[in-house]
This record gives structure tokens, C-alpha cells and sequence, in this order.
């Protein structure tokens, strides 16, 4: 899922300021489950925007409105009414959701109210965790199933720095040094010998780093 | 007394069985709103703001002594919710300290009054909520207590 944390409250209310009519916008996948953007979320952000406004004097009608995705515009269509009827909204998604939302209503303010963060999973209760980097050329295979991309602080793919202590990174105490999860994943399977394979540099092409993306499915376009 | 200020109190039901233990020792110029709870794990963020957007000028979460819940960690989430709504009500210049946590043991209602009299002296000097809805501040004294 993607991961993403409000922004703090401060900032929010610098960006909502010019506004007298606002539409606190949630989104009920992803975001919902991180607790930065769900229905919850959006009326407990509504509140304290509602406590702050008043302390302050300052006129603002906040209206609450949460769809499942905002990501598909077959969802944010269902707020079209809500939006029309407020000056800005104030998008609780990821970035994508916000630039959907955006773009469905372009002559509407349209505010990012989460910092996005990154592709995780929910390790425990409120604890997530980095696991993809969304790097578009994916290689767990080689791997064991562990993502050395995305989860060793130096990227190393032939094994780990020699640096982890206990089972943990060098760089990051709390983290797991992700060549020991490879290590005892391959032991497990069996395939220690795998290790033996050299993982050539990687093509960062396919990332982010050559620009933006698009996925293109021609057995469902027309 | 000339103004009445508006507390809520959300308590488990495990620390005080209900309000009759603790209102008649209310200030009686403080409009108490007592809301029991099976469990003080049903404090939520969303509640503890709504209190005081409903003209709260305090609100006290009691809940029951750290290794007591009957549901094992109901008192430790309330405890970090309470933490999480202070830190965002200094953020908002609304001073976190208007919301407070206290841990009581089954029935203990002197302890209970004494709390109860402690956020009553306090909020003379803490002054009413600014982000309140507008509250009927001349009702008089001992006449508005009540549950919801
Ligand atoms: S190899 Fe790439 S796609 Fe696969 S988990 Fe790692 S970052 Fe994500
Ligand atoms: S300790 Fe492990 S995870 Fe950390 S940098 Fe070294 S190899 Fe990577």
C-alpha cells in the first residue's frame, strides 16, 4: 500500500488560509489504512480545523466528504457535489490522489493535506514499513523475495556491507539489515547456493529516475 | 458566581461505576458532562476534539491504574490518543493542557473529587475555551449539571 502521514496542522492552516469554504476530502484505501486520510482521519482533521478557525476569529465552513479511491475517477466523480459547493478542497490522499482530484476539477483549489511517503506494509499495528521502491524492473527472484533495493540502506545486491550487528543494520539500529532477512530466507528454502549468481549493477531506467512512468494495457484500452 | 465553565469527563466504567459517585462534589460552577465507557481503549482523537468544540473548556479522560485493564491494553491507547490530542492542541495555540489523564483505581472516589477539584481551581487560570460554540455563560450555579 502506499504510506503517507498528515502534514503538520500548522502547515495546513497556512495553506487553507484564503479559504472561507473549505471540502476536507478523504480517501478510503491505502491512506485510510496508515490513518492519515480515511473517514476517521477526515473528521478528526475537520474538527481541529473547525477549534483552530474559531480561536482565531477567523470565518471557515469546512464540509467532510471521504470516497473510496481517489486515485480512479470513477470515485471522485461521487464528490463533484461537495466540491462545487466550497472554494478549495483539501485532499487527504496520496500525491496521486490529489493530482486526480486536480485534474477532475480544474477550476478548483486542490491541496495536499498527507505527505506521501512511501510503498509499504503494515508490519504491526501503526507500525510501516518501506518495502518497494516501485523500481519497474523487479528482481525479488534473485532475492529470496526480500528487496535489497529498497530496504539496504547502501542498495548493496552481492551480499551484505559486513557491518550488521545482531541481525540489524549498521546504518539503521532498528531496521533489519535486509542481507541477513536474504540469508535466512534463501536457508530456509534451501538455496543458499543461489548467492552465488553475480547481480550485475542495476538498470535504474525503468525507475523514476528515467521520468515519469506509464502503464499502458491494450487488451483494455480502445 | 458570574461564569460557568464546561467540563467533560470520559471515564471507564471500571474506575467509577457511574457520575453519582463524583457530580453531587462538583463545583457547582462547572457544568460537568460525565460519558462512561465499557473501556477507556473507546477514547478516540475525534472525541476528545468534538468535546471541546461542543464549548468544553476542559475534558479528563479517567481511566483505570497502567496493568489494570480488564481488556489488557484499553488504558495504554487512551493514554498515547490523549498524548497525540495535547500535542495537536498546543500546536493550535488551544493549549494541550485543557485535556488531562488520570488513572483511578476501582471505586476510588476521593480520589476522584479531588481531581475533580483540582481541574475546577485550574480552570480559573486556564480561562475559557476560545474555539468553543458559544455557551449560556450567566446560567447560574449548580443547575446544569448533567450527563450525556
Ligand atoms: S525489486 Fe523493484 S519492484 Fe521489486 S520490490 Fe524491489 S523496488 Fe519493488
Ligand atoms: S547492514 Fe545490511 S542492510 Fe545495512 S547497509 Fe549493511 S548490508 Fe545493507
Amino acid at each position: 500500500m502506499i504510506v503517507g502521514e498528515q502534514k503538520p496542522i500548522k502547515e495546513i492552516l497556512n495553506m487553507t488560509a484564503p479559504h472561507h469554504r473549505l471540502l476536507v476530502l478523504g480517501c478510503g484505501t491505502c491512506v485510510k489504512t496508515c490513518f492519515a486520510g480515511g473517514e476517521d482521519e477526515v473528521a478528526a482533521l475537520a474538527s481541529l480545523l473547525r477549534l483552530a478557525s474559531r480561536k482565531d476569529g477567523r470565518s471557515l465552513h469546512i464540509e467532510e466528504f471521504t470516497v473510496e479511491r481517489q486515485c480512479e475517477d470513477a470515485f471522485i466523480a461521487e464528490a463533484a457535489e461537495a466540491v462545487a459547493r466550497n472554494e478549495a478542497v483539501l485532499s487527504l490522499a496520496c500525491g496521486a490522489g490529489v493530482q486526480a482530484v486536480a485534474r477532475r476539477f480544474p477550476r478548483f483549489r486542490v491541496l495536499p493535506g498527507v505527505n506521501t511517503t512511501f510503498l509499504g506494509v503494515l508490519e504491526h499495528r501503526g507500525v510501516f514499513t518501506e518495502e518497494c521502491s516501485g523500481c519497474g524492473d523487479c528482481q525479488l527472484a534473485l532475492f529470496g523475495g526480500v528487496c535489497p533495493f529498497s530496504r539496504c540502506a547502501k542498495k548493496l545486491l552481492n551480499g551484505p556491507c559486513g557491518g550488521s550487528r545482531n541481525g540489524k543494520c549498521e546504518v539503521h539500529a532498528d531496521t533489519d539489515c535486509v542481507w541477513h532477512l536474504i540469508i535466512e530466507r534463501f536457508t530456509a528454502l534451501g538455496r543458499l547456493n543461489d548467492l552465488r549468481t553475480y547481480v550485475p549493477p542495476k538498470n535504474w531506467q525503468p525507475s523514476l529516475s528515467g521520468g515519469p512512468r506509464k502503464l499502458i494495457r491494450e487488451d483494455h484500452t480502445l | 458566581m458570574s461564569r460557568t465553565f464546561r467540563l467533560f469527563i470520559f471515564y471507564c466504567t471500571r474506575t467509577l461505576e457511574n457520575e453519582a459517585e463524583f457530580l453531587p462534589a462538583a463545583d457547582p460552577a462547572v457544568e460537568v458532562h460525565a460519558i462512561p465507557m465499557a473501556c477507556s481503549s473507546m477514547v478516540k482523537d475525534l472525541f476528545l476534539l468534538k468535546a471541546l468544540e461542543a464549548g468544553a473548556d476542559a475534558v479528563t479522560v479517567w481511566v483505570c491504574p497502567e496493568g489494570a485493564c480488564r481488556h489488557g491494553e484499553g488504558n495504554l491507547r487512551a493514554r498515547k490518543r490523549v498524548q497525540r490530542v495535547q500535542s495537536l492542541l498546543d500546536e493550535i495555540d488551544l493549549y494541550g493542557c485543557r485535556l488531562t489523564l488520570f488513572h483511578l483505581g476501582p471505586g476510588d472516589r476521593s480520589s476522584a473529587i479531588k481531581i475533580l477539584r483540582e481541574i475546577s481551581g485550574d480552570l480559573a487560570g486556564l480561562g475559557e475555551n476560545p474555539a468553543g460554540i458559544q455557551k449560556d455563560r450567566s446560567k447560574k450555579q449548580g443547575t446544569s449539571n448533567n450527563t450525556s
